[in-house]
């Protein structure tokens, strides 16, 4: 087969370069999410071409983390290759415009997803051996957690909430540094 | 890493309760996070049945027959473990990621195996740890050391032993400390006979004759003369003697270093091994050369102080060293204060010195989306924010350091006080109250630096326990047979092997190929297919986990890394030129070329030309602070320079991606010569690249999908044929095709 052959047959084909899905923007109209058999999260999805897709898992991930974590959020399919991202089914705008009992489902699925343990009280902090060990209450319980560098690994975002990566990949946060008790403020203070 | 914990007594009585006697516990590994709290809970596997355990109940029984798929996801701050089973997915439990993700993984290899046929053998694995198991704590980077759990004498017992043969060296600076301790004691109590004897009775008689006074004198002119000769002395030694010790540790180390099989090396970075050759040998130097010695007199000082103070006068001792722990208590928490809030000032200002750096070098960005004034504000305020801290930190030591300053005194006063009283009482003279004052102070003045004791005992502990553990390391037993030199012919047998960077995760799987001396193979896939890997593997920067490389059929672990790397030449996409002359650049394989070698090779590999239209020719320095040369041109100097290595082996890494045609062609022409007689492996996603390469293998998230020429693929229609396809398709744009492809 020549080559211009061969290129005029892939024209015809329609023969996408990549093959991925194409995201839909999913709205209650479209997309029907429902607690799955194991504890997660199942949808039935109504695609482009009206036909019913269904999809025994979907992973929920947030565009905007930190500044809008209940908007732009991305359900994806799980990909048949493990430790990759599936592709994006589509894209939900407002989480608040689905049904309460789904913005339920998700919020569930998300705390899982995004852990984020909230820093309550500082109990101590220790500088030792080149590592920084804090001990801490926080909203998943007590835990000492190890900081390589506390000066980069503790971030001040700009509405004033801290981020805190630890060793172990574990994150922790502060929403806001300042309604902890002084003893605890005074100890993240210097890092800030 | 260990795969089989020991369950608490409450969670071993729940799994007895829930589990058929005829199931064998094969794994029991911990997870963290249930419900949104962090626990100590553990998945247990037996030959059937995967059990979910915490506090002693049971969350979750799966049986393993039925599961069809096994995976970790790494989440935002934690991972969770999914196992499906008969259609069903459930989130069997997450946990921490850098405790237990490597574990999980290793797993879920496992539970891939028991799902797929019944074995009662548990995998083993020989991934490393990265925290203690006694405390919980993480080791040092890099290394599996505790900080906590360590045996601290041990390190000492271990330095002792290595100092042999330098010992009389190492222990003059302590001689010397010994002496300083006796003369800092011996001349106030002198000062102390002058000024009772001489200088107090001055409505009187000297009670000696003036001979003893010019004897007094003399003693203390020769005391502090003998004590400065001393002190040189002690610091010519100690340069000496802190040299021969820090070269020996080094040359220890390195002998080490040398006989530890590669893959031991591999471990570990080279930057940490570094690290471990220079910054740690200079650590332990510095600690046992300068702050051991300063330790131990402030430590006998103290003591001797102690007992010649009782001695004298006892109510007096007691009122100095009362307001020692008040003074140390003030010390302590005022520097540790300073240090923070020290560090912290210099954090702020580095964050205004990196803003000020990446407006600077963005200002064409900042000035094109006219954004200065915004910019202006950021730095406002973030300099403002470190103004005001050095303000304060200011502020707090100049409240602060007179306080501590008082309490350090404090003693002073109280001596004072008492003494004027035993004065007036006639019950001491003056001079011996001087000489108590002078004692007062050796034994505050080491109080202010005492703060950073601590600090230098852990860094040397630290540093110690990462070179010790270097020394101690064994070497593997596979590698002492002896390496092989061969002239190579250049035919390499990739035999069905598999390889990740952790072993956990393979990026390779069961890769096989057999290439034939001489040949062209161009290696072709998406991004992150492995193709770079594959190539590391070849030039054994890392060793397969399965399976073998060949070359000429021997085992490239038995091929001594000399012969290996003087017969293999790299061409990467990124050329690194050293800093130094063209010439030295072209002739860094094998310095011994001479001119007409060099200029030859340039000739051919097309750079000649650029390079005589440099100024100082062949002796223009390049590389970081030279001449700066375009992307193309270094390329070409660097198939130069694999010219002059003529290797066996060539391989080429992307060579020709985002260059303009007229370069291309330059690069082309000169590749083609370079290739010609040689095993080439070469990496493109530009398939033109390849044009000329005799056999293509592409690979396919980690393994091999299509192998054959050119013709064969693209009767095969598959991903080498939409490859192909696409890149006609975007033939007109090829550049951006050539950057977003990498």
């Amino acid at each position: 087969m020549n080559e211009t052959q061969a290129k005029d047959e892939l024209l015809d084909d329609g023969l996408v370069l990549i093959e991925k899905r194409k995201s839909l923007s999913l709205t209650p109209e479209n997309a029907v999410f429902f607690p799955s058999e194991g504890g997660l999260i199942s949808l039935r999805l109504t695609n482009e071409k009206g036909e019913i897709e269904s999809f025994e898992r979907v992973a929920i991930f947030r565009a905007f983390p930190i500044t809008s974590p209940e908007e732009f959020l991305s359900v994806r399919e799980v990909s048949p290759i493990k430790n990759e991202k599936g592709d994006e089914i589509g894209m939900i705008r407002h989480l608040s415009d689905f049904d309460e009992a789904t913005q339920k489902l998700f919020l569930e699925e998300l705390d899982r997803r995004y852990f984020t343990p909230i820093i309550q009280k500082i109990t101590a902090v220790k500088e030792k051996f080149g590592y920084s060990y804090w001990d801490c209450e926080t909203s998943a319980g007590h835990i000492v957690f190890v900081l390589n560098n506390p000066f980069s690994n503790i971030r001040a975002m700009l509405d004033g909430s801290v981020y805190i990566n630890d060793i172990d990949g574990n994150c922790f946060t502060v929403p806001d540094p300042s309604i902890l008790d002084p003893a605890s403020y005074k100890k993240i203070e210097i890092y800030l | 890493m260990k795969l089989r914990y020991d369950l608490p007594d409450a969670d071993r009585a729940a799994l007895e309760a829930a589990a058929p006697p005829d199931e064998i516990l094969m794994y029991a590994v911990p997870y963290n996070i249930c419900e949104d709290r962090f626990v100590k809970g553990f998945l247990v596997i037996t030959d059937k049945t995967i059990y979910k355990l915490l506090d002693g109940k049971v969350l979750l029984t799966l049986p393993i027959e039925g599961c069809d798929d096994f995976r970790v996801e790494v989440m935002y701050g934690s991972c969770g473990f999914y196992i499906r089973r008969n259609g069903t997915t459930v989130l069997v439990c997450q946990f921490i990621s850098g405790r237990n993700l490597a574990r999980y993984s290793v797993i879920l290899r496992a539970l891939e195996i028991l799902s797929e046929q019944h074995n009662t053998t548990p995998i083993t694995n020989d991934l490393p740890e990265r925290f203690c198991p006694k405390c919980g704590r993480p080791y040092i980077n890099n290394t599996t050391i505790c900080p906590y759990c360590m045996d601290k004498l041990e390190v000492y017992r271990k330095l002792f032993a290595m100092t042999k043969g330098l010992r009389w060296m190492m222990c003059f600076p302590f001689v010397v400390a010994v002496f300083s301790v006796i003369i800092s004691f011996v001349v106030p109590w002198i000062e102390a006979q002058a000024v009772n004897r001489y200088l107090e009775p001055l409505s009187g008689t000297p009670k000696g004759s003036i001979a003893g006074f010019i004897l007094i004198v003399l003693a203390i002119v020769s005391i502090d003369l003998f004590q400065r000769a001393l002190s040189a002395l002690q610091s010519r030694i100690t340069a000496v003697s802190g040299e021969r010790f820090i070269m020996m540790l080094k040359n220890i180390l390195y002998e080490k270093l040398e006989s530890l099989s590669l893959s031991a090396l591999q471990r570990q970075s080279t930057g940490d091994l570094m690290g471990r050759l220079n910054n740690d040998t200079t650590v332990m130097k510095s600690f046992v050369m300068e702050y051991l010695p300063v330790i131990f007199v402030q430590v006998v000082s103290f003591l001797v102080a102690l007992i010649v103070m009782l001695v004298i006068n006892p109510l007096m001792c007691f009122f100095i060293f009362v307001p020692v722990p008040l003074a140390v208590f003030l010390i302590v928490r005022f520097w540790r204060n300073m240090n923070l809030r020290n560090r912290r000032g210099s954090n702020l200002t580095g964050k205004v010195n990196r803003q000020l750096q990446d407006i600077f070098a963005g200002i064409r960005v900042v000035k094109a989306f006219g954004q200065e004034d915004s910019e202006i504000e950021r730095f406002r305020e973030k300099s403002l924010k470190s103004a005001n801290h050095n303000e304060q930190t200011e502020r707090f030591f100049d409240t602060f350091f007179p306080i501590v300053t008082f309490a350090i005194r404090l003693g002073s006063y109280l001596i004072l006080l008492y003494g004027n009283v035993l004065l007036f009482r006639g019950e001491m003279a003056l001079g011996t109250l001087h000489q108590i004052n002078a004692y007062a102070a050796i034994v505050y003045t080491p109080l202010v630096s005492m703060t950073a004791i601590p600090r230098h005992i852990s860094n040397f502990l630290t540093s110690a326990s990462k070179v010790f553990e270097i020394l101690e390391e064994t070497p593997e037993v596979s590698d002492i047979g002896l390496p092989i030199d061969i002239r190579m012919e250049g035919e390499i047998a990739i035999k069905n092997i598999t390889f990740g960077y952790e072993s956990y995760n393979p990026v390779l799987t069961n890769v096989s190929a057999e290439i034939h001396p001489g040949e062209m193979i161009g290696i072709v896939g998406h991004s992150g297919s492995g193709k770079s890997t594959l190539i590391n593997l070849i030039m054994r920067l890392y060793d397969v986990n399965a399976g073998a490389i060949e070359i000429d059929g021997v085992n490239i672990k038995d091929i001594s890394q000399e012969t290996l790397r003087s017969q293999m030449g790299v061409v990467l996409q990124e050329t690194f030129l050293f800093a130094g002359s063209i010439r030295d650049n072209i002739a860094y394989a094998c310095p011994s070329a001479t001119d007409e070698m060099i200029i030859e090779a340039a000739r051919t590999a097309n750079a000649h030309d650029f390079i005589m239209d440099l100024p100082q020719g062949y002796n223009t320095i390049v590389g970081a602070g030279g001449f700066s040369l375009s992307g193309g041109e270094r390329q070409r100097i660097a198939i130069a320079r694999a010219i002059i290595h003529n290797p066996r082996i060539l391989i080429l890494d992307e060579a020709t991606a985002a260059l303009d045609t007229e370069t291309e062609k330059l690069i082309q022409d000169a590749l083609q010569k370079l290739v010609r007689g040689r095993t080439t492996l070469a990496i493109a996603h530009r398939l033109s690249t390849l044009r000329y390469a005799d056999r293509l293998l592409v690979l396919d998230h980690g393994k091999v999908a299509e192998f054959g020429t050119h013709a064969e693929l693209l009767e095969n229609k598959g991903i080498y044929y939409k490859l192909v396809m696409a890149q006609q398709k975007m033939g007109a744009m090829p550049k951006i095709e050539a950057k977003t492809a990498s």
